[in-house]
């Protein structure tokens, strides 16, 4: 079994699979890297009736072996980096990160040094910034279906 | 103090009937303060010297200080005495076998949760020592979100201190902003005349309304009753509309100040918004009988997660969790500083302490938010400001009862300069709780069991 998806992920990694011309949907992994909880809270409510993101396609995936977006809120904490850096390299390619809130964007982040590494950029490489603290439910909808939109392009 | 005065004056005021209420070690490690309090409100500090690095544990007299000791001890390097062993909680230690508790035997092996979980949770880890699907023993490791704020907020004034303070958490942001409004105007001696009382008294209940609905919803998310989770996370969205109404921010951010409120509603928004609060109370009641007449959710809640009264007591559980296992403890019938005239702690009949007890106990209390807020929403909304009235003292203590429970917050200061912020917060006191209610119940229920506690980490961690 760990043979197979070893082998699995090191084909995902490697083969240039030709984009679809529409893309449909888009898995997301959620990592929280040290927020106030904030985002996590109109994170959460995506998918109440008045929003329902999933009628998009857009979904919470469990592993970040299964996501297309690896959606981090936080400014990076000392304990979080090593967590986030393992979900980031098990996404298979294509895979994309998007800095959820302030905090991820490295502004007006409160705390010590030593306590916090970020912002996220710093660490992974970020291709969609959803700034607001926290940003409104309709704003992260809004950033997500844009990417969905621009892999459609 | 010496470490055994201070041992001694700790017996004597437990056998007085005060209550632990926090421990912090002061910014250059040299003092170790814990904050004791009663019932009726009152508290008191009681300061002892480090010496040669250690003061004596009171772990063994209060058993709630067992986080508070590890955490001085990872941060600010205080020994204590009689804590053995002094588990790193703070500190990330990379051996198992510094920070678990050794469970051995036939069949005995761990499971590891986080800190990253599957769903949209904050990050925390969970090693569950387990036989078959029975929990053993829980080993929380949190602090991943540690941010370092109460270091950081050291040597800023007041009024910036603020930030750090609502910042530690959006769940609980104007309950910690309070507690530490509070705590700041008792070091300046200064008392909240009737609006400001008044003003913060609704911003905690608008916190503590959207965040009751939340947690409603969360426990129908983990019992997988889809039904009960999409209405009540529409209430919470409503609930988060009317506070950017009211205030701009959906989670009230920016609305407390120190020493006085800049927030002014007209006679139609205050109208319009006990308009929501009745309209929302409608809806809530609603769902609510469809939950109590649910076999399949209301099947998965009771005997689980069992916290009886003196295990609450002993391990100092706070707010709606410790109420549900029958401590009729509610800060806000003992706050002077706030508009929570005549208001009366509530605890179940039968206080079973069991998932099904907290979860009622929310929806019982989130009865009680909708009427405080439909007593205090009657007229308009004027700035106000606190008042000298007391004696100025360099150190200030804020205790507010937040939608998780008792929050203190202590301000130690040089005049208008932070020289120690410390808060601790429901979730903070309630977190060891939640490893004890944990133990001998399945696996599968574990969720279920947390979210029932429905803790933040960030306001733990800090």
């Amino acid at each position: 079994m760990l043979t197979l998806l070893r082998d699995l992920r090191r084909l995902r990694h490697t083969v240039d699979l030709a984009r679809p011309e529409r893309a449909s949907s888009l898995a997301v992994r959620h990592v929280d890297a040290g927020s106030c909880n904030g985002c996590e809270h109109e994170l959460t409510l995506l998918s109440s009736p008045y929003y329902d993101l999933q009628r998009f396609g857009i979904g919470v995936v469990a592993s970040p072996r299964h996501a297309d977006v690896l959606l981090v809120t936080g400014p990076v904490t000392s304990r979080m980096l090593e967590p986030l850096r393992i979900a980031y390299d098990a996404m298979p390619e294509p895979r994309r990160v998007a800095a959820l809130g302030d905090c991820a964007l490295g502004c007006n982040v409160l705390g010590t040094a030593e306590s916090i590494v970020g912002p996220l950029d710093a660490v992974l490489p970020v291709d969609l910034r959803i700034p607001g603290c926290p940003p409104t439910p309709e704003a992260i909808a809004q950033a997500l279906l844009g990417l969905i939109d621009a892999a459609a392009r | 103090m010496s470490g055994e005065a201070y041992r001694e004056e700790i017996v004597a005021a437990r056998d007085e009937g005060w209550r632990f209420a926090g421990l912090h070690a002061s910014s250059d490690g040299a003092l170790v303060r814990t904050l004791l309090a009663r019932s009726s409100g009152a508290t008191r500090l009681q300061t002892v010297v480090v010496q040669q690095g250690s003061v004596p544990s009171i772990v063994d007299l209060f058993p709630a200080a067992g986080w508070d000791e590890r955490e001085a001890h990872d941060l600010y390097g205080v020994d204590f005495a009689g804590h053995e062993p002094l588990r790193p909680l703070v500190d990330h230690d990379l051996r198992l076998d510094r920070w678990t508790v050794p469970v051995r035997g036939r069949d005995a092996f761990q499971v590891a949760v986080g800190p990253i979980h599957a769903g949209i949770i904050e990050s925390g880890h969970f090693r569950l020592h387990v036989v078959g699907e029975r929990i053993l023993h829980l080993d929380a490791r949190l602090f991943y979100k540690h941010r370092g704020l109460e270091r950081a907020a050291e040597g800023r004034s007041l009024d910036e201190g603020l930030a750090y303070a609502t910042r530690a958490c959006a769940a609980c942001a104007v309950a910690n902003g309070v507690a530490y409004a509070h705590a700041c105007e008792d070091a300046l001696g200064l008392t909240p005349d009737l609006e400001l009382a008044r003003v913060r008294t609704i911003l905690l209940e608008l916190e503590r309304m959207w965040s009751h609905l939340n947690d409603l919803a969360a426990v129908c998310a983990g019992v997988g009753l889809a039904a009960g989770n999409n209405h009540f996370a529409a209430l919470t969205e409503r609930a988060r509309r009317l506070n950017a109404r009211l205030t701009g921010h959906r989670f009230l951010f920016g609305a407390i100040r120190v020493g006085r409120s800049d927030l002014t509603l007209h006679d139609d928004d205050v109208s319009a918004a006990a308009e929501e609060v009745a309209a929302l109370r409608t809806d809530a009641r609603r769902g609510w009988r469809e939950l109590r007449f649910n076999r399949s959710f209301q099947d998965r809640l009771p005997g689980i997660g069992v916290l009886d009264a003196a295990a609450a007591r002993r391990l100092g559980a706070v707010g709606p969790a410790a109420r549900a296992a029958g401590l009729a403890d509610d800060l806000r019938a003992i706050s002077p500083r706030l508009a929570y005239d005549g208001f009366a702690p509530v605890t179940p009949e039968r206080a079973v302490g069991d998932v099904q007890a907290r979860v009622e106990q929310r929806a019982v209390e989130l009865e009680q938010t909708f009427a405080v807020l439909g007593r205090l929403l009657d007229r308009r909304v004027a700035p106000a400001a606190a008042t000298p009235g007391t004696h100025a003292q360099p150190i200030g203590v804020g205790r507010v009862e937040s939608p998780r429970g008792a929050t203190s917050c202590i301000v130690e200061r040089r005049d208008d300069r932070i020289e120690r912020l410390r808060l601790r917060t429901g979730s903070y006191a309630n977190w060891p709780v939640v490893a004890f209610a944990a133990v001998d119940n399945l696996l599968p229920d574990f969720p279920l069991i947390n979210k029932s506690f429905e803790l933040c980490y960030a306001c733990a961690d800090r």
